[in-house]
């Protein structure tokens, strides 16, 4: 099977079980939501800990609006950092702080609920989602997307590489990039190595072509970065002319700065953003409203405003500027098997860059 | 070790430290470095993975650590012997590149150097590589020789005038008295100085993050492992091989030292003037200190600059809107906490480094060299595995009740403890143990001695531990990710938040607000200090 | 003759100070080795020696600086072996003076006094006393750094005074000043010591020192005491070269004993005889002694001079020194030089040539 078959039997399964959910929500209707927060509220109370990798620019508001809906008080640990905070779970293990695990690539989601420091849940509104976006064993729900795109400095593209978006990865071999690149790097930020797998599985999993296309490139990036917003920030400043990035965040930035642009070439990657229950939580209840809440469309929507993200749930319009799922071209994303390859990838990559 | 017997109070005192250092140095790491297992260091090494940023690591410390102890020395130097002018200027502008918050500054350098560098590129026209060794190597030197600056210029200003006029006195030229009387004499600060920095210099993991590129080094293939694979027992190796290596350090400067005598206050008192440095010296001297401080305040100007533009260099209208948020909600405890936390364990941090190297080297009790080392080793733990091991440590049921303010307020003191604790040290190699001996022969009880003399006459060590376990309190990141709570957060985290958030103008404005806290702490503390304390206070 | 012995033991006074059988080593070296001695109250004793001879090492024994490996020392008839340096009742006056450079000359002069929780009317009644005592009123504010050397060493000997110790230790307190200051303030030392009745333990290199300010000297080398006694047995009756030597300049001179008769004893000094009756141990007829002579004991007169009852030796002056107070000859009799201090060289011409040595017979002392 093509990536291409892949992606759009894919999306049609999205969109077939979002038409059948809708069907069977249609019945109750639009009251159906108010009456399923209320039965909820009536059994959680309380306030939940909650460690949010959600951006700073998301958390107060859409927490606050979850309280509002739920009754539930949140107290929110902020870290934009997902590695950190699932090193920080799995360190309070004895005695666990956390209620909720929000935000982040489900791999690390994942990680946790393989060593059984999650609290299973599967929220009746997760029956709308698309399998490959939950957990069979309910340890992690998915809710947004972040999709891979490309973040280009508009002065500096036309003056310097004729203006030429790249519609496919393949399109930043060329040598007018020469030095002009900037990207996440694979070893230390998550967006990188998805940048690295996103091409081996673009190659439908031949490494040793996905290896060739790194080192292609690589005489044309000037700089690997250590962190992804830095590399927004400098082909903002105009220190470099593009690179590949968050699209998300390059909405963001753009709507500061007009003079960069985002483009999201075809086969690219995607991250999952997923939201769990600490096991040992202190309030279950809570935690299941939580999850039960983020789920819906008002909380889908609240998070397309705040964060540019794309919401699972399709009766959710992305943000303005983003495209909707069916516009892109995902590849076909095996994450559980890029979560075990990992070393073995960065190493190769390494090797093959001369690194 | 009769004499401890005899005066029960030190003894319980002594016990005391070591208990302090055991339960909040050495504990907390314990489990950081038994977490692999013997299993997991076999596999971990049998990778590789750690070979290049090992060779890396190597190469920097050796690099950054001699240029930023040479800079650093020249600076003391400076302000110390010369006359130059302006000195008070100097002192604050030594002390800066130590507030450096995470990010920021760093980008700073890349926004004024960087390819596009408002520098490089729009004065000089020059893409220079910024980034990989070179830059991680010109940030860190002017990140860290405030340390040797401050550990070199407190050894400096107690040195003895009447050795340098005799040797002026037997006809040595001005070189002479530096290469053969100053410099030997300088050797407990030199040898302080050397070490701190080269060990704060293989932690580093901020400058390398952000300026390195592809270029890594040991803290931060420990931070990827952490955050980018959720790899703990990795990470924790490599956490060990930091150890090892500052375990390493630790010895060569043992041998260097020698254990000579380097006393040069020995309670004969001199009213004699240092021998005059040569004007042309002292001029040349406040060019280079001046030209340092432009390249210092240029980065801190374009932070500044930064704060108060909408999107500089591509924006430059002016706005104050990026403060609208620095003091508010969670902000504006941030702030608070800071500021808070920070003096309290520059406080509890300097004294106690203070009394330990009282102990250490004045004491002659089995075991000495070990309290020793455990007392500079905090300095070879990247942050994060600081942060862990007391998360770990004191996530005890029994223990919740204690705010975890103070858990992190604890790991700032013992995290800083090395850099006081070398000072003191250094310091009381130069007092003569006569004046010890004076004061116990008047009947004061060794504890009594240490509090009316020793530490009187060791102000300027006081200073060191305080200034710099302040400054890097404020500006610590990787401590405190793993230990603080919504009420415990702290200005680093905030600015973390924000930069994730691409709100750089934020950011920035938010860097800009916690740096003037804290130069505004850091002068209210010396107006304090000003009014007692007279040595010590006066010079450098 | 008189032999000296180890411990002064006057008729009435007992022992202040005992240092019994006491050893320190360090590192495998013997610094101190089985030394003992009494020093009895209100008395000013003194540990003179050459450097490295373990006086030093001896007085911070007694001051609790060290912990002695062997032996005891009492205080007023108490061990203090395990009483903590601070605790000892001694207090001690440095070489270095070891002024506290942050407090002034009050404050440092108090500090004792503020330990032992003294009233403030007190303690500043006793300070203002203990200064003008030294001679320092007016200086109470000045700092350390703003006095001169002897001054600073005023300070620190008022600042041991005031709080009354039991024994004053004092560690070559007068080495670093110069010439002129320290003979007034060896002078000063004694006074007081006289004044306050209080036991002084002394310890310096300068013989003249010792000789000028103790009651009791005990001459140390290589750890062990040599001799005890007052100055006046260590300087005229010293038991072995090494004492001769080193307290004041000697005439050693090898001789054998050819016959004793009583008190008087014939020597040979080559192809000489000469006979004296001098201090000493009675030696053994045949034995091979050395005959001590003090340069202010002898005489000099022109060549072929006669002394009745005197010992007359012809001699030649190979060189002479003036002195000030004293000029001195060096004349050779026979193959061997002696030195011969004369008083008051200005009241007549300076010897030249060849002269006679005129030794009186009681004025010799033998070193068996």
């Amino acid at each position: 099977m093509t990536p291409q078959l892949d992606r759009r039997a894919f999306l049609k399964l999205i969109g077939v079980t979002t038409v059948v959910a809708a069907c069977g929500g249609a019945a109750t209707g639009p009251s159906a939501a108010p009456s399923v927060a209320a039965s909820v509220a009536a059994k959680a109370t309380g306030r939940i800990n909650i460690y949010s990798a959600l951006n700073e620019s998301t958390n107060n508001e859409l927490f606050a609006a979850f309280t509002k809906a739920t009754g539930v008080g949140a107290d929110v640990l902020p870290l934009a950092a997902a590695g950190e905070l699932q090193t920080r779970i799995r360190a309070e293990k004895g005695n666990p702080k956390a209620d909720i695990f929000i935000g982040g690539d489900s791999s690390f989601h994942d990680g946790l609920g393989k060593e059984g420091l999650l609290e299973p849940f599967m929220s009746a509104n997760a029956s709308a989602i698309a399998t490959e976006a939950k957990d069979p064993s309910g340890n992690w729900t998915g809710w947004y997307f972040g999709v891979f795109g490309f973040v280009s400095n508009t002065d500096r593209l036309t003056k310097e590489v004729s203006g030429k978006k790249p519609k496919t990865w393949d399109d930043l071999l060329d040598p007018a990039w020469k030095q002009k690149l900037v990207m996440p790097d694979p070893v230390k930020t998550g967006g990188g190595y998805i940048f690295l797998a996103t091409q081996v599985f673009r190659f439908g999993k031949d490494e040793d072509r996905a290896m060739d296309f790194m080192k292609k490139l690589h005489p044309n990036i000037a700089q690997y970065v250590g962190t992804a917003p830095q590399g927004i920030q400098l082909v903002s400043q105009g220190q470099f002319v593009g690179g590949p990035n968050w699209s998300h965040d390059i909405l963001t930035e753009k709507a500061k700065n007009p003079g960069i642009d985002l483009t999201i070439p075809d086969l690219t990657g995607f991250e999952i953003g997923a939201v769990s229950i600490v096991k040992g939580t202190k309030n279950l209840p809570g935690g299941k409203a939580l999850v039960d809440w983020i789920l819906t469309k008002e909380a889908g929507e609240l998070n397309v405003k705040l964060s540019n993200r794309v919401s699972v749930r399709k009766d959710v319009a992305p943000a303005p500027g983003a495209p909707t799922l069916d516009q892109v071209k995902l590849v076909t994303y095996d994450r559980a098997w890029a979560a075990d390859n990992k070393e073995r990838l960065i190493k190769k990559w390494q090797q093959a860059v001369g690194l | 070790m009769r004499g401890l017997t005899r005066e029960p109070p030190l003894l319980l005192a002594l016990l005391g430290v070591v208990a302090l250092v055991l339960a909040f140095i050495v504990y907390p790491q314990v489990q950081v470095v038994i977490a692999p297992g013997s299993d997991g260091y076999a596999a971990f090494l049998q990778g590789g993975t750690w070979v290049t940023p090992l060779r890396n690591s190597l190469q920097v410390v050796a690099l950054s650590t001699t240029t930023a102890v040479l800079l650093g020395f020249l600076y003391a130097y400076a302000m110390v012997y010369t006359d130059m002018r302006w000195k008070p200027f100097f002192r604050l502008v030594g002390i800066l590149p130590l507030l450096s918050p995470p990010f920021v500054v760093a980008a700073a350098y890349i926004l004024l150097f960087g390819p596009r560098g408002i520098v490089t590129y729009g004065i000089f026209g020059q893409t220079p590589i910024i980034f990989g060794l070179m830059g991680i190597w010109g940030v860190q030197t002017i990140a860290f020789f405030p340390f040797a600056y401050q550990l070199i210029a407190d050894v400096l200003s107690r040195s003895d005038a009447r050795m340098e006029q005799a040797a002026r006195n037997l006809g040595a030229g001005p070189w002479q008295v530096f290469r053969t009387v100053t410099l030997p004499l300088s050797r407990p600060g030199l040898g302080a100085a050397i070490l701190t920095t080269a060990i704060y210099i293989l932690e580093d993991f901020g400058n390398p993050q952000l300026i390195g590129g592809v270029f890594t080094v040991l803290p931060t293939q420990a931070y990827s492992l952490i955050s980018g694979f959720g790899d703990f027992t990795g990470a924790a190796a490599v956490s060990t091989i930091l150890l090892a290596l500052a375990l390493a350090l630790y010895l060569a400067k043992l041998r260097l030292d020698g254990g000579r005598s380097f006393v040069t206050i020995s309670g004969r008192a001199s009213s004699m003037p240092r021998p005059p440095v040569p004007p042309g010296l002292s001029w040349a001297c406040f060019a280079g200190c001046l030209a340092l401080s432009g390249l210092i305040l240029m980065v801190y100007g374009a932070l500044v600059v930064s704060a108060f533009t909408i999107a500089f260099p591509t924006n430059i209208t002016f706005t104050t809107t990026n403060f609208q948020f620095v003091a508010t909600g969670s902000n504006g405890d941030a702030l608070r906490n800071t500021i808070v936390f920070g003096t309290v364990a520059a406080a509890v941090s300097a004294v106690l480094a203070l009394f330990a190297g009282w102990l250490v080297q004045r004491g002659d009790w089995p075991g000495r060299r070990a309290l020793d080392f455990l007392l500079i080793m905090p300095a070879a733990i990247p942050g994060i595995f600081f942060g862990i091991g007391y998360l770990t440590a004191f996530n005890q049921t029994w223990l919740d009740w204690v705010d975890r303010g103070w858990i992190i307020v604890l790991s700032m003191i013992f995290w800083n403890i090395p850099v006081g604790y070398q000072a003191a040290v250094a310091g009381l190699r130069q007092i003569d143990r006569s004046l010890d001996e004076a004061a116990t022969s008047l009947g004061a009880s060794k504890l009594r001695g240490f509090r009316d003399v020793l530490f009187p006459v060791l102000a300027g060590s006081l200073r060191v531990g305080f200034v710099t376990t302040f400054v890097r309190a404020v500006t610590t990141l990787s401590v405190v990710i793993f230990l603080f709570t919504p009420p415990t957060t702290v200005a680093t985290i905030r600015i973390y938040q924000l930069v994730n958030d691409l709100n750089w103008g934020g950011a920035t404005a938010f860097t800009v607000a916690d740096i003037s806290l804290a130069i505004a702490a850091l002068l209210v503390f010396a107006l304090l200090a000003r009014g007692r304390l007279v040595l010590g206070m006066a010079r450098g | 003759m008189a032999s000296a012995s180890a411990a002064v033991a006057p008729a009435v006074s007992p022992a202040h100070l005992r240092v019994s059988h006491v050893t320190k080593r360090f590192a495998g070296v013997t610094a101190v080795d089985d030394v003992s001695f009494d020093v009895p109250k209100g008395s000013f004793a003194t540990l003179l020696g050459p450097s490295g001879c373990g006086k030093t090492t001896t007085l911070r024994t007694i001051a609790g600086f060290y912990d002695p490996d062997a032996g005891d020392i009492e205080l007023g008839g108490r061990r203090i072996n395990d009483l903590p340096a601070h605790r000892r009742g001694t207090a001690m006056v440095f070489q270095d003076y070891a002024l506290f450079p942050h407090m002034s000359v009050r404050d440092n002069v108090a500090y004792g006094l503020h330990l032992a929780r003294v009233g403030r009317d007190e303690r500043d009644r006793r300070v203002k006393d203990t200064l003008a005592f030294v001679g320092l009123t007016g200086l109470e504010d000045r700092w350390p750094n703003q006095l001169s050397g002897g001054q600073q060493q005023r300070v620190a000997v008022a600042r041991a005074l005031v709080i009354e110790p039991q024994v004053l230790l004092l560690d070559e307190p007068l080495s670093n000043l110069d010439a002129k200051l320290r003979e007034q303030l060896r002078v000063e030392l004694r006074v007081m010591q006289r004044r306050l009745g209080m036991t002084f333990v002394y310890v310096t290199h300068d013989q003249e020192e010792a000789l000028s300010l103790s009651d009791w000297i005990a001459v140390m080398n290589a750890g062990r005491v040599e001799q005890a006694g007052t100055p006046w047995d260590i300087y005229y009756h010293p038991r072995t070269a090494f004492l001769a030597d080193f307290v004041g300049a000697v005439n050693l001179v090898p001789a054998s004993v050819i016959a004793i008769e009583g008190a008087a004893v014939t020597l040979g000094l080559g192809d000489r005889r000469i006979t004296l009756r001098p201090t000493g141990p009675t030696p053994t007829a045949g034995s091979e002694v050395r005959l001590c002579v003090r340069p202010e004991s002898l005489l000099l007169g022109a060549a072929g001079s006669v002394a009745d009852g005197a010992v007359v030796l012809p001699g030649t002056v190979v060189r002479r020194s003036f002195l000030g107070d004293a000029m001195r000859y060096w004349v050779k009799v026979d193959d061997r030089e002696w030195i011969v201090d004369q008083p008051d060289p200005g009241a007549a011409a300076a010897l030249d040539g060849a002269v006679s040595l005129i030794l009186r017979p009681e004025r010799a002392h033998l070193i068996v």
